[in-house]
This record gives C-alpha cells, structure tokens and sequence, in this order.
C-alpha cells in the first residue's frame, strides 16, 4: 500500500476535483490512522486472500439484455433545463486544451 | 546501429446499434446537438445503465472474425476519471473480462501473409463531442453513450504499411460484419498507435510514443513512418524518447506533440455495480455468429470459386461493401457472374460516379439490372443497344423490357425453321452469290447473311443466322 | 370526519377514504399543515401545490387500492420530476430532475399523494442526520431539539415519528433505514436487495443500496413493499423474482420458525433496558412455539463490520458522485479551465465529511492500495456473507436490538474504537452485505425515548420475515406510536 501523508491526500483530493481546509486534512488523516490500522487487522486473517472478492450480496448471474429498440429521447429544453452555462443548444465551457 | 519499430494499435469502433450501449436513446449521427438524450447519457442522479442486446451480438460477430476466444460471461467495470467530456466521471468499460481475447488475423503483405495477434476486444461507451472555438468549448452530449469496441493488437507491427493493413482488415471486417460504418472521417473507426524503437534483435521495449487522432487510413503509414524516423534520428543522435502524446499533421506529414505523460494515470478501475454478470448461452453466442454477413474473405473466395471471377473483377466489387451486396442480389437473378460483375464494375460505377451517388442510392434494382444482363446473355440484344436500354431504365424508371419496347428494340429473332425459311428465300433470289461462295469467294457469305438480316428488318440472331447459312451453303 | 389522523394505519385510513369519512383532499390538508407545523427540519421541499392538486383529482375511491390519497414523504436523493431533488446536499441545489425514480412512479400510479421530500444526511452518506446542507433533523420525541433522529433517512424517519404520514421512502445502505426507524420507534424496512428498482435512487455504494420503507407497522410496511417490489426493466440489477402478497401472510403460524441470536452482538451491549425489552421479546417468541437458539460470530470479524463497511461504500460513492461537478445540473461556478469550473462546483458544493470520505474512497481505489484496502474490504464482505449465511442454513431469522441505546443526545460522543460502537452500533449492515431483508420495529422505552429490535431473513424471503415481525409487534402493544405533541 501506499504511504499516506498530507502530500499525498491533497494531491488524491485535487485529483477528484475538490480541495479542503488544512484543519480538515488533518481529520482525514486521523481518519486514515484508524481504518487503515483496521484494515490491516483484517489483513492477518491468513485465509482473508482465498476469499474472493465480493461485489454483489449473492452471487447471481442475470441473461437480461435490453432490446436495441430506441426510445423517444429527452426533448433539448428538458435535457439542458438544468445546466446553467449554454450558448446554442449546447453546454458551454471554458475552452478545453486537448 | 540498427533499430526494430514496435507497433501496437487501439481502435475504437462505434457500432451502428439503433440505441446507445447503456441507454436506449437513439444513437444516430448528425442529428441536432442534444437531441438524442435519455436521462443516463447526461449522467443525472439516479439513472442506472442496462446492457444493449445487439451491441453485445455486434462485439461477439467481430470477436469471431478476429478468431478470438468469447467470454461467456459479460462483466463491465469502471473506469475512473474526469474530463470535460466525460459526463458520469467514469466510463462503463470491460477491464478484467474483455468479451474477446486472443485473436489475429492476417494481413497481405507484397504476397507474403502476415499474422498479427491481437489481445482483445472489449465493450464501452463514448464520450459526448466537444466543439472546439477559439476561446470556449460547446458540448454535444448526442454521442454519448453511443456504443464502441475497442479492438486492442499485440505489439506486432513493425512498419507502417503493415499497420495500415490491419487498420483496413479490421475495418474491411466491422464493415463486413454490418456493425459499424467504420468511417475514419466521421470518427465511428478511431485509431491511436503504440510505436517504440528496439534496437535489433533485442526483446525489451523501448519508450512508448502514443500518437492519436488519425482519421484516414493512408495518414496511418505515413503517420508511423514518419515517426519511425524521428525516433531513430534521436537515438542515433543519443537522445532518449520522451513518453508522450502526439498527433498527426496531414498539411506538414509529421507528428505533432500535444503532451508529456508525466505518470501513469490510475484510472482506478473496479467493477460496475449497477450491472449484475450477464450469463450468455452457448445458443446466445452461436446465434450471434450465425448472424453475421458474409466477411470480405469469404465473399472474395465465393466469387473467385463459384462465380469465376478474376481476382481484379472481384476487389473491385469487394472494394465497396454495398456494391458488393448489390452484385449478390444481382447474380440471384442471372447466372451470367461475369456479365454482372463487369456491369458492375463499369456502367453501374460510371453512372453513379458521374452522378455522385451512392450505390444505396441507385435507382435501379438489382433484379432490373439482371434482366437487363439476361437479354444480353440470351443475344436478345447487343451491348450497345443494352447500354441505350440501361440509360432508359434509370431515365423512366422502367423495365428492361419496357425500355427496349419504348426504344423500338425487337428481340432478336433465334427460331431456326423462322431463319431457314428467310435462308431459303435469299438463296433463290442470289444463285450467283452460292456460286461465288462454291467457287471460294468468302465475301459471299457475308454478303448472303447481309441480306438475310435485311429481310429480317436486322431481328434475327447473327450468330444463329451466320451459322445457319454456313451450314445452308455446305450442304448445296 | 375522523378524530385524528395520525392514530390511523394505512389500512384505518384507507378505510376512511372507502367510505368517504375523509376525502383524499381533506386528509391531504391536514398531513400539509401538519408538515408545516412541523419544527424538526425534516423538509427539503414543501410538495404542497404538487399534493394539493392530485388531491383534488381522486374522487372515485379505490377500494382494493391500500394508497388511494395517502399521504406519504419522499427522501431527498429519490428523483422527482419536476420537483427539486438536492440529495441534501449544495452541490444539488436548484435540480430540478427530469425523470421519476421508478418507485415514485409507481407510488404515483397507485394515487399516493406524496407530500415532501425530506431530508437526509448529505448524499446519505452519514448516519446521524446532521450533515444535510440545511443542518439537523431533530427527533420529534425530544422537543428541545436536542435528540439526533439518525440517519441517513432523517426527514422520513422524522415524518413518520411525529406522525405526519403514514408510509415514507427511504434508503438504507448501511442502516440508513433501520436505524433511524429505531430512534424514532417505527417501523424501519430494507427489503433484499434488488427487490425494489433503484431507478431513480442517488447512488451512494449501490452494491449496498437498497430502497427502504419507513411506516408504524409492519402491515403497512407489507403494503409498501407489495406496491414497491418487483422487476424495473431500467434497473439491470432488479430481480426478477415472483412478488409476493406479502399482506395475506402477516398471520401464518410462526411456530416453526428457528430464530438466532448473536451471542457476541448482544453482549457487546451495555444498556440494559434494550437488552432486557429485548429478551422479553424474545421469550414471547418462544412462547409462541418459536425456537431460539444462541449463536456465535467471531468476534474479530465483527469489529471488522466498520472498516469493511468504510472502504467499500467510499470507493463506491467516490465513483458515483464523480457525475456532480456543476456542468450538467446544479449550482455552476466559472473558472479558468474546465477543471477550474468543476473543481469549484465540487468544493462548495460537497460538505468536508464528504469529501473526506471521497478522497479515502479513491485512495483504497488506486491500483497501488487496492489489494490492501478496497479488495481486501470485498473478500472481508465475503467472510462475513458466508458466516451471516450458515447461521441462515440453521435459522430462518437473526433477531438482535436494533441499536445500543435510544435516539443519542446531539453532540453526545461515542468511543468509536469501543465494541460498543464497531459491534452494536454498525450491525446491521450484515444485512446489507448480504442483501438480506431486514426490519426494525419498535419494543420498548427507555424513559420516554423509544428504541426498536430488529429481524433479518433470508433473501426474497419478506413474508416470511414480514409474518414473524408482525408477531413480535403484537407482542409488544407497540404498533402505530408515534411522537405525540403537547396535549394530543
């Protein structure tokens, strides 16, 4: 696992777009200190690795697959009502450097 | 020193489902901007994806040509990041189980046959389009969501022109297959390039360059190779590859740098838990290999053996899926393979050259074509006049027996007692001309079926009649 | 006209609605004013035109129809079209969905009228209902505000306390539900997961999330769930499981039930009463004919509860909010770049709890920590799933208190380090792991503040699960309470 320091949560934070207080750095690093001293302790279970990962309650498998049968889509007022920043019928941003 | 190119590629390939891959908002190109939304495409709250059926059949068709092992099971992760044109934040993406893995296919190189290998092929979805201006960025959400397949090749190319022919293989088959229009230009067939210089006979890999956006097959060859050559000048000259980004400048022929990879980013990808694994049946798959069209290969296979076309003839058809498709309805109505295809080749492709349409767009049916192609074959009329015929069909909008009726064309007349009764009639009235044939003058001949096809107002069959008074003339 | 609405079940008040006592327009009203009256900070949006309006459209009752003009609250992170869904939270604030959570929906169709949508914690990613962006939810027992009502679903649990409606929506992903039904002493429902469409719900670890009923008995809840459950072609994860009549088997013999209790569970509980109402409870059960056996969990694996229960809804939720940066819908704040603009929208729009739980979320999600943190919390799920499950091949049913003490006093600290708290206070996320249906129910007080037990089944097994919980409710006398005000 990685080390985690205040380096490393702000750049995680910044990486997902958002920053916050140094007091509340500080939080999350407490935070950090006690699950991952606690994910550790389940890590000691010797057998915690022959468990394979479980992503849904049960194990169930589905065959449902959707038609390709296309439905009445949104109307362009109703799918922009929402945006606050348009220009044409279509959402505006500050321009994207590729 | 000498150096090794490495060539990987990534091609996406938008498939041309009538809903999008996780939505069921039509997917259609060059509609109006934000048109073709459901709520899911501009990721609102709560909205859930549910898997597209034919999408699923569309990966497993090319997964098939390409002689790749299908997974059973469908199981989709996401793919964790941000940009302006990704709405959810993640792409629903396959990482772990690829529905496709280990599979080639064969390219033709100067005569010899190459193998490259390809590692997979998995189901995602696109992106919405950004407009570029020159200082703001418009955002149409109609693509997104729209489905792809990424198609992922083993580091196995080594120039450019071997590239250029997996690129067509691989569109040849997407277009074949009838999943995607696999158009460069209008982005439904993407390619990025993996390229790195070894030096030779070395097994370890070089610094990998990633040049994107190439959007015409020939600017592929040309993209790599030149490519090739500027890393080779900077090794030789010492200097070490940067890992970066570039694109292609079709105006200059070179590449461009758009960016420095600094590190690796970690898309943190995890299992999507909205979608439950998909079980797909041994009958599932079958049926969905079952339903795809005839590949290129084996059309061009069936047109050489069964239909004895040359090699040319047939590429030529081949060259465009829909022409090709147009020939097979035509041959369902005559047996004449030849005549069709050079029909084909040449009136039909001038006409619609001069016109600038498509061959969908050809008014002409491919059973009309056949008529037309079956009085050719049964000598009813010559070549020209069907030409005249084949500009009056299109023209009116009519048969091949209207057209001729309309132009005044009379059927050639094949009854035998019909031309020997005429035979007979010219012979009694040019005992000269017999004697002159008796006496060795071959000019008669011609002159005595001259004058039969006079009498006929020119409606009997030439071949028939030559042949006849031939004959005729042996006997007396 | 009837006496007071808020004694009546949903079957009392459907009956009044059949034999015209009460017009859906009049009961409407008074739920309206009661909503209005209300000072718990329970409501994010006053449905009050929306409800007035449907109101008056039913005339023809509906007698075979059990929410014909009930009046009902919707959580805040279920969408409403055309009514402004914030999830609780800035980042959401001016949304105004365009679609209907598939539960909504079906509410709807059956003339529900829904009333509010009330609050939660932000994003329902707490369990206190104090982060909501319009701060705490207060617990209608507690007139001085100083009772937390719990969370994540706050506003509905508070609804049906104070009595306002019958039947709220709520969501349960940890214990969202069931335990703000506890401190509320109602009836807290999470059916199996994948029962009920997710459509429509705001995802915060939707390997967890479940819709969740929130009613004053376990017969409305069974109303509920026989309106709710069933397949949603827009939800790929939605079972497509034959529905049950719940309702036609709240009275089947129990005496053949096997119940279990962990032994470790309860005895990580110190207060007494709880422990005490509870065993009476159980000894009720036996009484019936019920058999009760005591079980054991180890005790590692449940101090694990928390941590397992930490890694995988964070990475999740980091995953499922990414899509809220201000672009598309809510609150958009200029910048520079486009970076600029979403990293602004996502900084004052999400409160600090969250994104402490974002950035731990994404870090057990990069590829580096996976192994150690986000995969090891998954097999750690399966661990405990598969030991929550061999006690199901024995028993049909686990029954425990639902939490280990009444409604907490606001700002009242727990040792969170304490069994106390990482065993008695994070149980019922079990049910969650393993998607099992699950309920709380009120039976008993300490003092005036009431508290709830709580029954889980096997999955798809909600009759069964619903049968025995109406049992334990006759038991108990404690059926349709509600927090009364001053002199009702």
């Amino acid at each position: 696992m990685k080390e985690y320091n205040l380096e490393v949560l702000k750049d995680a934070a910044n990486r997902l777009l958002f920053d916050m207080s140094d007091e509340e750095y500080q939080t999350l690093l407490n935070e950090f200190d006690i699950i991952v001293k606690q994910m550790n302790v389940i890590g000691e279970n010797k057998k915690i690795d022959e468990y394979a990962p479980m992503t849904f309650p049960f194990d169930v498998y589905v065959t449902y697959l959707r038609e390709d049968i296309a439905a009445t889509p949104l109307s362009r007022d109703e799918a922009l009502r929402n945006a606050q920043h348009k220009a044409g019928g279509q959402i505006k941003l500050p321009k994207v450097v590729q | 020193m000498e150096f090794e190119p490495v060539i990987g590629l990534e091609i996406h390939v938008e498939l041309k489902t009538k809903s999008k891959m996780f939505s069921s908002a039509p997917s259609v190109y060059g509609k109006e901007p934000n048109t073709q939304i459901m709520p899911l495409d501009m990721a609102f709250p709560g909205t859930l994806p549910t898997v597209n059926k034919e999408a699923v059949i569309y990966a497993i068709r090319v997964s098939n040509a390409l002689h790749m092992k299908i997974d059973n099971e469908l199981h989709f992760d996401r793919k964790n990041y941000f940009y302006s044109d990704l709405p959810k934040g993640y792409q629903i993406t396959q990482n772990l189980r690829p529905i496709g893995i280990d599979g080639y296919l064969t390219i033709d190189i100067n005569g010899e046959t190459r193998k490259i290998e390809i590692e997979r092929l998995h189901i995602e979805e696109d992106t919405c389009k950004q407009i570029h201006f020159n200082d703001f960025t418009l955002l149409n959400y109609n693509r997104a969501g729209t489905p792809l397949v990424e198609i992922v090749s083993r580091p196995d190319m080594r120039n450019g022109l071997e590239a250029m022919k997996y690129v067509e293989k691989i569109r040849s088959i997407v277009v074949y297959s009838d999943v995607s229009d696999g158009k460069m230009e209008e982005g439904s067939l993407r390619c990025d390039v993996n390229i790195s210089l070894r030096e030779k006979g070395t097994t370890t890999f070089g610094t990998k360059v990633e040049i994107k956006n190439i959007n015409s097959i020939s600017y592929i060859q040309k993209a790599i190779d030149f490519e090739i050559e500027r890393q080779t000048k900077l090794l030789l000259a010492g200097e070490k590859i940067a890992q970066e980004t570039r694109r292609y400048d079709s105006d200059k022929n070179e590449t461009i740098l758009m960016r420095v990879k600094t590190d690796a980013v970690d898309y943190k990808y995890f299992p999507e838990d909205n979608i439950l694994p998909i079980k797909l049946s041994d009958e599932f798959i079958k049926d969905a290999i079952a339903s795809c069209p005839e590949l290129m290969e084996d059309k061009l296979h069936r047109y050489k053996q069964d239909y004895h076309l040359s090699e040319y003839d047939a590429s030529l058809l081949l060259a465009n899926k829909d022409v090709s498709t147009y020939f097979d309805e035509v041959v369902k109505y005559t047996n004449n393979f030849k005549l069709a295809a050079n029909w084909i080749n040449v009136d039909v492709a001038s006409y619609l050259n001069k016109n600038f349409i498509e061959i969908n767009d050809f008014k002409l049916k491919a059973k009309d074509l056949a008529d037309l192609i079956n009085l050719i074959d049964k000598n009813e009329v010559n070549s020209n006049q069907a030409r005249n015929i084949f500009s009056k069909m299109i023209e009116d909008d009519i048969s091949a027996k209207e057209a001729k009726e309309k132009l005044g064309i009379s059927s050639q007349i094949s009854d035998v007692d019909f031309v020997k009764n005429l035979i007979n009639e010219v012979f009694s009235e040019n005992e000269d001309a017999i004697i002159s044939y008796k006496e060795g003058k071959g000019r008669a001949l011609g002159f005595l079926v001259g004058q039969v096809m006079k009498k006929s107002k020119g409606r009997v069959n030439p071949k028939l009649t030559t042949e006849l008074v031939t004959e005729e003339l042996e006997r007396r | 006209m009837i006496k007071n609405y808020k004694e009546l079940s949903i079957r009392e008040l459907h009956n009044a609605l059949v034999n015209k006592e009460i017009t859906p327009l009049e009961l409407t009203k008074l739920a309206l004013e009661e909503a209005k009256n209300d000072n718990n900070n329970a409501i994010e949006y006053l449905m009050e035109k929306e409800a007035l309006e449907m109101a008056a459209s039913l005339t023809e009752p509906e007698k075979d129809n059990m929410f014909w003009g009930i009046p009902i609250a919707i959580k805040d992170n279920f969408s409403t079209k055309g009514v402004p869904t914030t999830g609780s939270s800035n980042i959401l604030n001016g949304y105004v969905p365009v679609y209907d959570a598939q539960v909504v929906t079906l509410l709807k169709q059956k003339h529900a009228i829904p009333i509010a949508k009330v609050t939660l914690d932000e994003l329902a990613m707490g369990g206190t209902g104090t982060s909501g962006h319009l701060g705490t939810t207060y617990n209608p027992y507690c007139k001085h505000k100083k009772r937390l009502m719990g969370g994540s679903s706050c506003g509905s649990a508070a609804f049906v306390t104070a009595g306002i409606v019958p039947f709220a929506l709520g969501s349960d992903t940890g214990d969202s539900t069931r335990k703000p039904a506890s401190y509320g002493g109602i009836v807290g429902f999470k059916p199996t997961w994948s029962r009920i469409s997710r459509y429509g719900l705001f995802p915060f670890a939707p390997s967890l999330d479940t819709v969740g009923i929130l009613t004053r008995s376990v017969e409305d809840a069974s109303f509920a769930l026989e309106v709710l459950a069933g397949h949603d072609e827009k939800d790929a994860t939605s079972s497509f499981k034959e529905v049950d009549k719940y309702s036609e088997h709240l009275e089947d013999d129990i005496k053949d039930y096997k119940v279990a209790i962990i032994q470790e569970i309860f005895d990580s509980i110190t207060n007494e009463t709880i422990k005490k109402t509870f065993l009476e409870s159980v000894k009720k059960l036996e009484d019936r004919g019920v058999k009760v056996g005591y079980v054991h969990m180890d005790n590692e694996l449940l101090t694990s509860l928390f941590p397992t229960y930490f890694v995988i809804s964070c990475a999740e939720a980091t995953s499922n909010n990414a899509n809220l940066d201000g672009i598309k819908f809510g609150p958009y704040h200029d910048g520079k770049t486009y970076q600029e603009v979403m990293a602004n929208a996502r900084t004052i729009g999400f409160s600090e709890l969250i994104k402490r739980r974002f950035v731990f979320g994404s870090f057990a999600l990069m590829k580096e920590n996976q192994h150690d943190l986000f995969l090891r919390a998954q097999r750690n799920r399966r661990h405990i799933v598969e030991e929550t499950n061999k006690i199901l091949e024995q028993y049909d049913f686990i029954y425990l208190p639902a939490a280990p003490s009444v409604a907490p006093k606001i700002g009242e600290k727990s040792d969170r380090l304490s069994n106390e708290y990482l065993i008695a206070d994070n149980h019922l996320v079990i049910g969650n792991f393993a998607g099992l249906p699950s309920i709380s129910l009120p039976i008993g007080y300490e003092g005036h503040l009431p508290f709830d037990a709580n029954i889980s089944g096997r999955p798809f097994e909600e009759s069964k699960l619903l049968n025995i919980a109406n049992f334990i409710e006759k038991d108990t006398h404690l059926k349709g309470i509600y927090a009364k005000k001053e002199g009702e």
